[in-house]
């Protein structure tokens, strides 16, 4: 049977999508953040700016100096989760095959007629074409027999490029590259490689499996498949949906702070925001992780794991702040974070759960979510949060509150 | 000169194209904004309301964005950018 997959990258994602929306930024270096008057990371960089050393993640003070001359821009995220939204329906009319990856990627199998090299061919080139024509936007497109294939043919003309391989010409083309050019293989794997004298692709292809296994266990013999071009992951369309296994929410603080009161508001306030979270998508969860970075970019991650599941914002909060009570050396922080995993469908517990342990706080709780679907998420919040919020400004990809006007 | 956040009311003269709401021009600070081109539309949910949002490119080549809010209705400037210095 026919079948090809097509992995869909938008080039660029959050910056082309400013460069697009105002016409003037187009051609221009553009690094997507936080608040530009306040510190932060670059979340985004367009490809104008990327010259200058610029990446995703980078501190903000950083990517000025090496790029001072960049439009710095107010990234939104929530409209960039609306576009891409939208771009996923424009994948459901090429295909009900749609597997998203992540914001700004998504998985197409083409079967049947649709999935010969011809047809994906044209399918795809049509794609690009519908993608600018409706957004203004450019994709760079993968086309290959696997998920694996696909994703690493995108990689290699972008912006707005279309790679097609099969298992030969991934070989050809890949086994010559360095071996941090396999998907899934980071500077640590690639340093282990190297220990064992594996330095491209190729050298990972006919390295023996048993010495793969030994000194990466199961992965080892699968990255050796991988290098061969072979992958046989399924692809998970999105009306299947993908069981989520953990729900965090971070904040770089708009400056170092030691403050205990403001650094409990912050805890209390990405508390708030998981267990809204949880409870909206019906899961519940176990261990909670909290995650603290001092102003050394010394970063400290812990986790608890609570004698029953929950999406209690309080116990979250009451897990989060004992973690850094615990753990925190006084030291100014910058970065502040709160995680809930091991996480299970709310419908599986309540049917062990037959008598709730304080049903009043779940009604209570029950009504605040009804007014905040209501009215919207900054309509209710934990009264310990309104000191902080004032201090705290933008959170990323956090519930947006109206901005008092600047 | 960046982009300014804002939060103003404005008046907005529309029109339905193809049954989408296209901004044609709005008045705002004293002065009518002519719309070149809509350059961008996205939708943000608060709560139950669905807000709507147009990035627009004005006749001067300055860039807005715009927000439908069925509640009032109304319409608000959100963001604003002026090529003039």
């Amino acid at each position: 049977m026919n079948r090809r997959i097509l992995l869909v990258d938008m080039d660029a994602f959050f910056a082309s999508i400013e460069q697009a929306h105002h016409p003037h930024l187009k051609g221009q270096p553009v690094i997507v953040c936080g608040d530009p008057s306040r510190r932060g990371v670059v979340t985004a960089a367009s490809y104008e700016a990327r010259p200058s050393g610029v990446h995703a993640g980078m501190p903000l003070q950083e990517a000025r100096r090496l790029c001072p001359q960049a439009h710095y821009v107010e990234g939104d995220p929530e409209k960039y989760v609306a576009i891409s939204l939208a771009l996923l329906n424009l994948y459901l009319t090429v295909t009900p095959d749609v597997e998203p990856f992540s914001v700004d990627e998504a998985f197409l199998a083409l079967q049947g007629r649709h999935g010969t090299h011809e047809a994906a061919h044209a399918i795809a080139v049509d794609l690009k074409r519908r993608i600018t024509a409706r957004f203004g936007l450019t994709a760079s497109i993968g086309l290959g027999p696997n998920k694996l294939i696909a994703k690493m043919a995108a990689g290699l003309a972008k912006p707005d490029g279309l790679s097609d391989l099969d298992p030969e010409e991934f070989r050809r083309v890949f086994w010559p590259r360095e071996a941090q050019s396999m998907w899934g293989v980071g500077p640590q794997l690639k340093t282990r490689l190297q220990s064992l004298g594996i330095a491209t692709v190729g050298d990972l292809a006919r390295a023996p499996a048993e010495a793969l296994k030994a000194a990466f266990g199961i992965i080892g013999p699968q990255l050796r498949e991988a290098a061969w071009g072979h992958d046989d992951t399924p692809l998970v369309p999105y009306h299947e949906g993908v069981e989520a296994k953990s729900m965090g929410h971070e904040v770089t603080l708009a400056e170092d702070c030691d403050d205990p009161a403001f650094l409990a508001g912050t805890l209390l306030r990405l508390s708030d925001q998981v267990g809204r979270r949880l409870r909206s998508e019906g899961y519940r969860g176990r261990t909670v992780a909290v995650k603290l970075r001092d102003h050394r970019f010394k970063t400290c991650i812990r986790q608890r794991v609570l004698p029953a599941f929950t999406a209690d914002h309080r116990m979250i909060f009451d897990t989060a702040r004992t973690l850094w009570r615990e753990h925190w050396n006084g030291e100014a922080l910058r970065l502040v974070g709160v995680t809930v995993s091991s996480l299970v469908r709310a419908a599986s517990c309540d049917q062990t759960e037959l008598f709730s342990p304080d049903e009043r706080a779940d009604r209570l709780r029950a009504a605040m979510d009804r007014v905040r679907d209501r009215l919207g998420e900054a309509s209710l919040v934990p009264a310990g949060t309104l000191t902080h919020r004032r201090r705290l400004g933008h959170v990323p990809f956090g519930p947006v509150s109206g901005r008092p006007r600047s | 000169m960046g982009f300014e956040s804002l939060s103003d009311p404005v008046d907005v003269l529309t029109a339905f194209v193809d049954g989408r709401i296209q901004p044609l021009r709005f008045r705002w600070q004293g002065r009518v904004v002519r719309v070149r081109r809509v350059t961008g539309e996205w939708n943000r949910r608060e709560g139950s309301t669905l807000l709507r949002y147009f990035s627009i490119e004005s006749h001067a080549s300055d860039t807005y964005e715009l927000c439908y809010d069925p509640r009032g209705p109304r319409w608000i400037l959100s963001r604003a950018w002026s090529a003039r210095k």
